[in-house]
Parts: C-alpha cells; structure tokens; sequence
C-alpha cells in the first residue's frame, strides 16, 4: 500500500511540475509580447497621438485619420451586422429549432465564423469594390459586417437558449403572441449576453487587417467619405511596421498598443456584463 | 398488500399491530380469570386480575404514542390512516375492558366469604362465556382483516343484551326470595353489567374492524334489545 | 360536499388521448372539472398529470409533434378544434408553473404587463388593477414599497405569488397550477395554500401536485392517473380515506413498485 502510494504521489507531483511549467511558459509569452507592446508602445503616446494626422516619413504627427477610419467603419459593421446576426439567432433559437433550414443556417454560420477574413475581404472585393472600380470605407464597414454576422449569430442563439423554457411558457400562458414572447420577455432576460455578444464581435474586427485591405485600403490624409479609401489602424499599422523610417514604426506600435487596450478593455466589459448577471 | 417503499413505515405498523394483539390476550385472560375467581371466590385469583390492569394501560398508551408518532411521521393515507386510527379506538376499548374485568375482581374480593349458591352465580358465568367467545371472535377478526367475522359479531349483540334482561330479573327474583341476598346479588348485578358492557365493547370493536376494512362507517343502529339499560317495568 | 347545488361543469374533458410523436401520453381520459372547486391531479411521475394540465391551455401547441384528440370543453365549446385564438384562450386560462417565473422587469410591470396586452388602461386604474391583483395575491403587503425593483429581487415564495398576481391581473375563469410548490420552502407552501383556498371562491382551479398531503389539503376533487389513464376520480375525502382501487391505495399509501 505505501509503496502504490507513494506511486501515486510521485506521478502526481511529476503531473503538476509539468502544469506548471507550461503555465508559467503560456504567461510568460504573454506577458513578454504584452511588457514589449506597453515598452514600445507606451513611448510614442504624446498629445499629438489622436489629434494629428499621419505625417510623410520624418515628420511629425498621429494615428488620427486611421482611428476615425477604424470607428466609422467598425460601427458600420456593427450597425449593419448586428441586426441581421440577432435576427439569424433568433431564428435558429426560437423558430427553426431542430429544422433542416436551421441546421443549414447553423452549418454555414459555423464555417463563416471559422473563414479565413482575407476572404471575406476578397469577396467584398469582387462584389463591391471591382464593380465601382474603387475602393471605399463603406466597403470595408460591409467586410467588416460580414465578420460580425457569424459572432452575434453564435452569441445571440446561445443567449436565447439560456433563457428558461418555463419563462416562455409563463409569458405564453397570459396570452401572449409568440413575437411579443420573444421580443418583450425572452430578450431582456437574455439581454446582456447579447450585448456581450456584440462587444465581442466589435473586439474580433477591431483588429481586423486583412479584409480592409482588399475594401478600404488606406488613405494617408484625413477622409470621412465613405466612398472613398479610408485609413484604419491595422492597415496602418502594417504599413507603418514594414517601412524603414523609425518614426513611422514606433506610430505602428503605439497603434498596436491602441488595438490591444480597445479589444482588452471590450473583453473586461463583456465579462464584466456576463457575470453581473446573476 | 406490496409493502411500503419505506420499510420502516412497515415496522411501525407492524409494532402497533403487536401491541393490540397482546392487548387483546391480556384483556380475554383479564375477563375468564375474573370470572373464574367469581365462580370459586378465588381472591387470589381477584388479587392478580387487579394487578394486571396497569400492564393493560401501560399498553394503550403506548399505542397511542406510537400511533400518534406515526401519524406525525409518515402523514399515514388511506388503509394506513384507518388502521392507526382503528387502532387507537380498539386500544381504547380493550383498556375499558380491561378496567371492567378489574372491577369483577375487586367486587369478587369484596363479598369474599358471603354466602354463594352455584344456582345464582350460574346465570353470570353463562353471560360472560358469551361475552368471552364474542371478544375471542372479534380479536381474531382483526388480526385477520375479516370483515364477514366482525359483522357476525355486532349483529349479535342483541344475544347478550337479552341474556342480561332475564339475568336480571332472575337475581331480583333471588334478592326478593331472601333479603340475605341482597349484598351479594347487588354485586351480582354489577358484574353481569359490567360483563353487558363488555360486550359493548367488542361490538365497537367490531364496528370499527369494518371501517378498517371497508372504509365506511356501519351508518345502522347496533341490533340491541330494546329495554337493556332500565328493565324496570317488570 | 358533493350535495352542493350550484355545481357548474367548466370544463369536461372527454375522451382525450395525447400524443409525444407517436407515444400516447393520455388513453381516454374523461374527467370533468368544477367550477369554484379545486381539483388536484396525483400520481407518480410521467403518469401524464402536467401533460393534462397542460392541455387545458394549449400550452402544448408551442411545440411540434404534440397533438391532442378528443374533447375538451371549456363552458360547452371544444378547445380542441384547429383555429381556435390560442392567445384568448390562454387568457382565460391562467397557468402557474413550478418554478418561479417572473419576468425580468419590475414588478409592477410584472403585473401590468399581461393587462396591457388585452386593456388599454389609463394610469390610475391600472395602479388600481396592478394593487387589486397582488393583494388577491396576498403579497401587497411585502411588495407595496418597492414596486420599481425587479421582481428577481424577491425570494422564490414571492416570486410564485407574484406570479400568481400576474395570473390573477388579466381575470382569467381557470387557474391551473402546475407543482406550484415544489420549489418552495413550507412557510411560503403554506401561504400558497392559503391563496389556492382563496382563490377558488371565484376561479375554477386545477392543481398537479406531487405532494399526496398537498393535494388532500387544497383539493376537493381528486383524480389519480397512472401511465396515461385516469385511475380513479372522486372527492378528495373519500381518496384519501378509502379510495376504490387498489393502485389509487398503492401510491398514496406508499407502496408504489
């Protein structure tokens, strides 16, 4: 007996040393590639940073027009995907259930969610920008749109089916016609987790390259029309990063720092909303 | 009858059920003693029926505990709640028993050494025979749940009521006879009432084995003969 | 009891057989229900008892697969027949669940929610209406001060009056309560009870309960189903003293399998 014991024990502290170790190796990476973004980062943030424009190598200037860019664009995506991703889910939770329309749906979805974006961005490409002839902000907000479909469906039909199954019955039990059930009862219990859904999906295309670069472009100077090329941070920051001029590399680390504080700070709200709900 | 899932609940029952039946045997063995004391003027024979009347309440208190217990317990239904409530009514009665059988004894002590002819105390002995055979009858009705026996019981109840009516003509007629017999037949009278009673009793008992069995309360009179309690016109 | 001669029939139920797909849940039951009575349904789990109750409002119809045939007569009209409004009848036909149900707003919107979709009330009567409904309730005392909060914030015997206010808000004729207690604490199971008593002097009430004691104490009709049949059917006096058959006696005694 002491001998398996001891065994055991053995085996046991041989399990939790290798644990760990890989642990400590996955936050140390971590902590390396974020210490690095912060050093790096953190030394380009001057007044400047979100007031002045992109300057030509060796001048002066900000992130300004690609952080307007990225705004406009991402909101676009999230105003025209949203709606449409919330109303898949509730679709595939409430209605289609078990049918062989919602097994499609939930099928395509699934690989949409799992596309490679530089797809996507071609095929906006093809669809948008190739037809026009140029590229346009607008364009890229529908690229965008087309990430966050997929991430509100998943989030919205996963929410909704948290929801009690007697809470729908109760609201049916007064009376109450199927959408006004849904509309006015299943939502706002399911409320939050959507909305969480949502900041996620907004995290996901923040830092979006590659789908922005077959639709908006980039646009060195300051440009709101959305038919025309539009700068965004990643797209900047990608050809800030590559160039040889000092100046424009620490703008494209102190923009990468931007990203990674706007997708933490989403992440920390959206935990934040999951798990106040009680 | 499949047993409770709870096989505790079973032996609650079960304990109850023991309980009335050694009731029972004390309460018949109460009655022929008592009488057997009377016939031979055997106080000693009264003595020790005296003495086994507390075992007797002891028990029914018991069963009234361990009925109440149960019904707070296990919310008895159906066949489960009649038979503790049965139980309680025939613990109450076979202690009532019990106590008249104790009141032969302590009269038999009492008129110990008066005069005693067999002829008179005949008619008493033949009442309690019956009223013995009555409770053999209805005890074996309830231990084994037979309504048809229990009801042959109560419909002859009346049997011991007559035999009681002419018993106490036949011992006014002894007192009228000689006045010397006026002490012992009094004691006389209240034992063959006292044996009456009994038979009462046994009829509830019955009464109560066919609501055990069948759940309805015997709505009808008791079958008794019409002037039992007040004989007096005679 | 049964000598009472204002006995209403409200709702006969005839014949009525009900299926999961092609699994029959209900062989022939026929059974009427009281008006101002309570009637409770007993009986082991998966003996098709909530599958009854939950016929008498349709509830069934929010799924596919599940289908009723026989009759069901709510005051002489089958509520069986396709394209009947569902939404009025389910108005009419109140129903409280096991578990707690209220809706994640107020509680006074709670209550005045079901009141909207049929009324259109101005602000005074609808206090009125919301007050009425959690007093019938009995749980306006405790409520009355924070009638803005959520009707999360109050603990589960609360929540299953609130809910029973909710029911009661839109003035149905039937309440059916489907285990209205078994996620409740005995203090707030016997305020239920207290209600359920209430209540039936003006709703008809059906009550699915688990708890024989339950059932003994709030109901006067009895009905005890086993495997999808009505066993037996009488005063909930006479069930519970002497009930007629022997499987009725099994399971209320205990002795089930």
């Amino acid at each position: 007996m002491n001998a398996l014991y001891r065994y055991r024990r053995t085996r046991n502290q041989v399990w939790m040393a290798l644990s760990f170790i890989s642990t400590i190796i996955g936050l140390g990476i971590l902590t390396l590639i974020l210490g690095g973004l912060f050093w790096k980062g953190i030394s380009g943030f001057h007044s400047g940073l979100f007031t002045q424009m992109t300057p030509p190598p060796g001048g002066e200037g900000g992130l300004l027009n690609p952080i307007v860019g990225s705004l406009l664009m991402t909101f676009i995506g999230v105003l025209l995907g949203a709606p449409v991703g919330v109303m898949a889910g509730t679709y595939l939770a409430e209605y289609g259930d078990k049918s062989a329309l919602a097994s499609i749906v939930r099928f395509i979805n699934d690989v949409l969610l799992s596309a490679p974006s530089i797809i996507i961005g071609l095929f906006v490409y093809q669809v948008m920008v190739a037809p026009l002839g140029h590229f346009s902000g607008f364009a890229g907000g529908v690229a965008l749109a087309l990430i966050v479909i997929p991430v509100v469906v998943r989030t919205t039909e996963d929410m909704l089916r948290l929801v009690p199954v007697p809470l729908r019955e109760a609201a049916s039990s007064l009376g109450m016609p199927r959408s006004f059930v849904i509309r006015k009862v299943v939502y706002r219990a399911a409320r939050t987790g959507m909305v969480t859904g949502i900041l996620l999906a907004v995290a996901r295309v923040s830092g979006e390259t590659a789908p922005l670069m077959f639709t908006a472009l980039n646009n060195q100077f300051w440009s709101t029309d959305l038919s025309q090329p539009m700068a965004s941070l990643p797209a900047v920051i990608f050809q800030f990063a590559l160039s040889p001029y000092k100046d424009w590399q620490q703008l494209a680390w102190s923009g990468a720092l931007l990203i990674t504080l706007t997708v933490l700070t989403l992440s920390i709200v959206s935990r934040a909303l999951t798990s106040s709900r009680t | 009858m499949p047993d409770h899932t709870v096989k505790s609940y079973d032996d609650d029952l079960m304990e109850i059920g023991r309980k009335i039946a050694e009731m029972g045997g004390i309460a018949e063995s109460m009655l022929s003693n008592s009488i057997t004391a009377l016939v031979k003027g055997d106080t000693v024979l009264a003595q020790r029926v005296i003495a086994t009347d507390p075992r007797l309440d002891a028990l029914e208190r018991e069963v009234e505990e361990k009925a109440t217990l149960t019904i707070a317990k296990r919310q008895p239904m159906a066949i489960d709640l009649r038979a503790i409530v049965s139980a309680i009514r025939i613990a109450s009665d076979l202690e009532r028993i019990g106590d008249l059988a104790k009141n032969v004894g302590k009269r038999v002590v009492a008129i110990d050494g008066q005069f005693a002819p067999q002829k008179i105390v005949g008619g008493v002995v033949h009442i309690s025979d019956l009223a013995l055979d009555r409770m053999k009858r209805v005890l074996d009705a309830y231990a084994q749940s037979d309504d048809a026996a229990a009801m042959d019981v109560w419909r002859h109840d009346e049997e011991i009521d007559n035999l009681y009516n002419s018993l106490f003509r036949e011992l006014l007629t002894y007192m009228m006879e000689d006045p010397r017999n006026i002490g012992f037949c009094a004691h006389l009278l209240f034992c063959a009432k006292n044996i009456e009673r009994i038979g009462d009793h046994a009829t509830n008992i019955a009464e109560t084995i066919h609501y055990l069995i069948t759940g309805e309360a015997i709505s009808v009179d008791r079958p008794r003969a019409s002037d039992a309690i007040i004989p007096l016109s005679t | 009891m049964t000598e009472n001669k204002n006995i209403v029939e409200k709702i006969s139920i005839k014949k009525l057989d009900f299926y999961y797909g092609n699994s029959r849940a209900l062989k022939q039951v026929t059974l009427p229900l009281y008006q101002n009575m309570v009637t409770a349904f007993i009986g082991p789990s998966g003996c098709g008892k909530s599958t009854l109750l939950r016929v008498l409002n349709r509830m069934y119809d929010l799924y596919p697969n599940q289908h009723a045939e026989g009759e069901v007569l709510f005051e002489g009209e089958n509520i069986l027949v396709p394209g009947l409004d569902l939404n009025l009848l389910r108005a009419r036909i109140g129903m409280v669940f096991q578990k707690p149900t209220p809706f994640p707003m107020t509680i006074y919107e709670n209550i005045s929610f079901g009141i909207k979709l049929y009324e259109s009330l101005p602000k005074s009567e609808m206090d009125g209406r919301v007050e009425d409904s959690l007093r019938r309730a009995a749980i306006w005392d405790e409520v009355k001060d924070k009638l803005g909060q959520s009707g999360l914030s109050l603990s589960g015997g609360q929540q299953q009056r609130l809910c029973i206010a909710r029911t009661v808000a839109i003035r149905p004729d039937v309440i059916l309560f489907d285990e209205p207690c078994s996620a409740l604490d005995p203090i707030s199971t016997a305020k239920i009870e207290e209600l359920i008593d209430e209540l039936k002097s003006e709703y008809t009430i059906v009550i699915v309960t688990h708890n024989m004691q339950q059932a003994a104490r709030v109901s006067e009709k009895t009905a005890f189903m086993y495997l999808g049949e009505l066993i037996e059917f009488d005063d909930t006096s006479k069930m519970f003293t002497s009930p007629g058959d022997k499987r009725t006696q099994d399971y209320i005694t205990g002795r089930f399998g």
